[in-house]
C-alpha cells in the first residue's frame, strides 16, 4: 500500500490535518491509520457515554462517507510498529508496510499504568478509549461502588459520569488537591469541598499499594495502613504522549515528538500533531505538550497545511481547558499558577459560586486565567482567552471590566458585515 | 446571508433585546440567558449590542468535539443539542463572549435569528437592530475596523 499523505492516527490532529491538506491539495491520496476499529469518535465525549447520556452513536465525529468525500482510505486496526523515515514506510504490527511521501505522526495520548501490586490480576478500568467506555459502562451496570485511583481530569470525568450512575465513589489521590492541571490550592479547596459535599470519600495525600480481588469485592490497600473495599476498580492514573512507533528513534523525542514551529520532526517529510507533540507554549516558549482537543485541532490544522505544501508556522500551544463537575464549571488558561514575578487580580468568593484569578507577567501582559463557578462565566474566559492570544495588557481590563477594548470591538467589526453601514461615533 | 445589524450609534442600552430573547428562547426574562448582550460604557456613554456574527471560521465549530456546531446552508452556525455535551470548550474559544449556556438544558447556545423572525430586532425600540441580507464588502468592513482600532470609537 502506498499514500501520497499517510496519517497514524484517527483523531482530533488527523482529522484536522485532512481538512487542510484538501484545501490545498485536492487530489493527493490519503491514508489514515487506525490502531482501532471503526470511525472516529469523540473521545472527550466517552464520559457521557458511560453516564448513559449519551448514545454510542452520538458519539461518533465521522462517518464512512465523510472519509469517502474527503477522498480519504481509512486503514482499520493498522497498529504502526515502526517508522522507517530513509525508506519513506512505515511497518505496521502485522506485517503490512505503507510508503508514504508525506507523514503525520498522531498517535495521540496512552494511558499510564501506575506500579500498583496486583493490579495485573484484578479487573480494572480506564476511561480512554471506546473499549475502556463500554467496558466500564458494562461493569457499573451491576455495581454499587466504585473506587477511582487518580483525582485529575480523568479520574473527576469517571467520577462525574459514575456520580450520575448513583454508584457509592471513593476517590484516592496522590497529591494534597484535585485536578492540579485545571486549578490552583485555592481553586481546589473549593472544588474538594463541592467534592465531599456530594457524598464522595475522597483520600487526597493517600497512595494505592496494593489491590487484591476476594469473591466478588476488590479490596484496595493505601499505603500506611487502611483498606477499602469496592466493586468497581477506575485507573486514571494520567496520559502520557504515545510513542510506541517512534521508540527506533527514527525521530527526536523528549517529552513527546520535538517537532519545529511548522510542524516537522526531525526526519524529513514526518510531522507530529495533536496529544504526541512537544511543541512550544505560547505564553513562555518552553517545550510543552497539552494533551487538549484544541490543542490537537489547530496542530493538525498547521500539520496539514505544511505537509501539502504550505508554509504556516504554528504560534505555540496555549493550554486551556473547561469541564463542568459536581455542578461547578471549571475553566483555566495558559500560565493560571503565578511564577515569580506575575501579579495576579483575584475576584469573587471562596465559595464554589464564582472564583476566578487572572494572571499578569511583568510587563502587564495577561498570560493566564482560572476561573471555578457557574456556566456563563466562560464566556469572559473566552475574550480573556483572546486577549492572551493577542498578548494584551491587562490595564484596560481593570479600567473597562472584561468587555470590548478596542482590538475586541475592531475583531467584532472585522466578522460582522453588518457594521460598516454604521458612522464611527464622534 | 441574512444577520442581525447592530447600528451601535442608536443603542441606548435599554436591554429589551436580551428580555425578548430569553423569553423567546428561555421562557423567562432572565438577560444572562439572553443570546444577545449590551456591552455598555456608561462613562462614556457607549453601548455595543453583542451578538453571535456566525464568524467566516467560527471558532466555536473548530474547537467542538462532539462536531454538535455546524455551518448550516444558510451560513448560520449552529449547535445540535442532540450532540452537544455541554463541556462549555465554545464559551472558551469565543473571542466575543457571545456563546452562551442555558443550565436547564445542558448544552451551548447561539443566536439562531428565532427561525427568521428575531425578536431582539422586533422589541428594539430606537431600531438599533435590524435583520436583513448585509453587504459583505471586504474592504469597507477593514477600514470600519481599522477606524475603531485607532480609538475613534472606543476610548482606551
Amino acid at each position: 500500500m502506498k499514500g501520497k499523505y499517510v496519517l497514524i492516527g484517527n483523531s482530533a490532529a488527523s482529522l484536522a490535518a485532512i481538512d487542510w491538506i484538501r484545501k490545498h491539495d485536492r487530489e493527493g491520496s490519503i491514508l489514515l491509520l487506525n490502531r482501532e476499529k471503526g470511525v472516529a469518535y469523540s473521545r472527550v465525549a466517552l464520559p457521557y457515554y458511560v453516564s448513559g447520556e449519551r448514545t454510542l452513536d452520538s458519539l461518533m465525529i465521522r462517518r464512512q462517507p465523510d472519509y469517502a468525500r474527503l477522498g480519504v482510505k481509512l486503514v482499520e486496526k493498522a497498529d504502526v510498529a515502526e517508522i522507517d523515515p530513509k525508506g519513506h514506510a512505515v511497518a505496521l504490527a502485522d506485517g503490512r508496510s505503507i510508503q508514504y511521501e508525506k507523514l503525520l505522526i498522531g498517535t495521540g495520548s496512552e494511558t499510564v499504568v501506575p506500579p500498583i501490586q496486583g493490579l495485573a490480576d484484578v479487573p480494572h478500568h480506564y476511561l480512554w478509549t471506546l473499549e475502556d467506555s463500554i467496558g466500564l459502562k458494562k461493569a457499573t451496570e451491576r455495581a454499587k461502588r466504585a473506587l477511582i485511583i487518580g483525582g485529575g481530569f480523568i479520574g473527576m470525568l469517571a467520577a462525574e459520569a459514575l456520580r450520575k450512575l448513583k454508584t457509592k465513589l471513593t476517590i484516592v489521590e496522590m497529591a494534597e488537591q484535585l485536578m492540579p492541571q485545571l486549578l490552583d490550592a485555592e481553586g481546589g479547596k473549593i472544588f474538594a469541598r463541592a467534592v465531599a459535599g456530594a457524598n464522595v470519600d475522597l483520600r487526597l495525600g493517600s497512595q494505592v499499594e496494593s489491590v487484591a480481588k476476594k469473591g466478588k469485592a476488590i479490596t484496595v490497600r493505601l499505603k500506611g495502613g487502611g483498606a477499602i473495599e469496592t466493586d468497581v476498580l477506575v485507573v486514571a492514573a494520567g496520559v502520557r504522549p504515545n510513542l510506541q512507533c517512534v521508540k527506533n528513534g527514527a525521530v527526536k523525542t523528549k517529552l513527546g515528538v520535538v517537532v519545529d514551529d511548522k510542524l516537522r520532526t526531525s526526519a524529513p517529510d514526518v510531522y507530529a500533531a495533536g496529544d504526541v507533540a512537544e511543541v512550544r507554549d505560547f505564553v513562555d516558549g518552553a517545550p510543552a505538550v497539552h494533551a487538549i482537543w484544541p490543542t490537537a485541532v489547530d496542530e493538525g490544522r498547521v500539520a496539514g497545511a505544511n505537509m501539502a505544501g504550505g508554509e504556516i508556522a504554528y504560534p505555540g500551544s496555549l493550554g486551556m481547558n473547561v469541564v463542568a463537575l459536581f455542578g461547578i464549571t471549571l475553566a483555566e488558561l495558559g500560565r493560571f499558577q503565578e511564577i515569580k514575578g506575575d501579579s495576579v487580580d483575584v475576584s469573587g468568593s471562596s465559595d464554589s459560586s464564582h472564583y476566578r484569578k487572572v494572571v499578569i507577567d511583568s510587563k502587564g501582559t495577561i498570560v493566564g486565567a482560572m476561573f471555578l463557578g457557574e456556566e456563563n462565566g466562560v464566556a469572559e474566559m473566552g475574550v480573556i482567552h483572546h486577549a492572551i492570544k493577542r498578548r494584551e495588557s491587562w490595564k484596560p481590563f481593570v479600567a473597562q471590566g472584561i468587555r470590548p477594548t478596542a482590538s475586541y470591538a475592531a475583531m467584532f467589526a472585522r466578522v460582522n458585515p453588518a457594521l460598516p453601514r454604521t458612522k464611527p461615533a464622534p | 446571508m441574512k444577520q442581525i445589524v447592530v447600528h451601535q450609534e442608536k443603542c441606548t442600552a435599554c436591554r429589551e433585546c436580551e428580555m425578548a430573547c430569553s423569553f423567546e428562547h428561555e421562557n423567562a426574562f432572565v438577560p444572562a440567558l439572553s443570546r444577545i448582550r449590551v456591552q455598555d460604557f456608561y462613562d462614556e456613554q457607549f453601548y455595543l449590542p453583542m451578538v453571535c456574527v456566525h464568524c467566516a471560521d467560527a471558532p466555536c465549530a473548530t474547537v467542538c468535539p462532539t462536531v454538535a456546531i455546524t455551518r448550516e446552508p444558510s451560513g448560520q452556525i449552529q449547535v445540535h443539542d442532540d450532540r452537544c455535551i455541554g463541556c462549555k470548550m465554545c464559551l472558551l474559544a469565543c473571542p466575543f463572549g457571545v456563546m452562551g449556556f442555558s443550565p436547564d438544558k445542558g448544552v451551548a447556545h447561539n443566536c439562531d435569528f428565532c427561525e427568521g423572525d428575531p425578536q431582539c430586532v422586533k422589541f428594539c425600540v430606537p431600531q438599533a437592530l435590524t435583520y436583513e441580507e448585509v453587504d459583505t464588502n471586504a474592504t469597507a468592513r477593514q477600514k470600519f475596523a481599522a477606524a475603531i482600532a485607532k480609538g475613534a470609537m472606543l476610548p482606551q
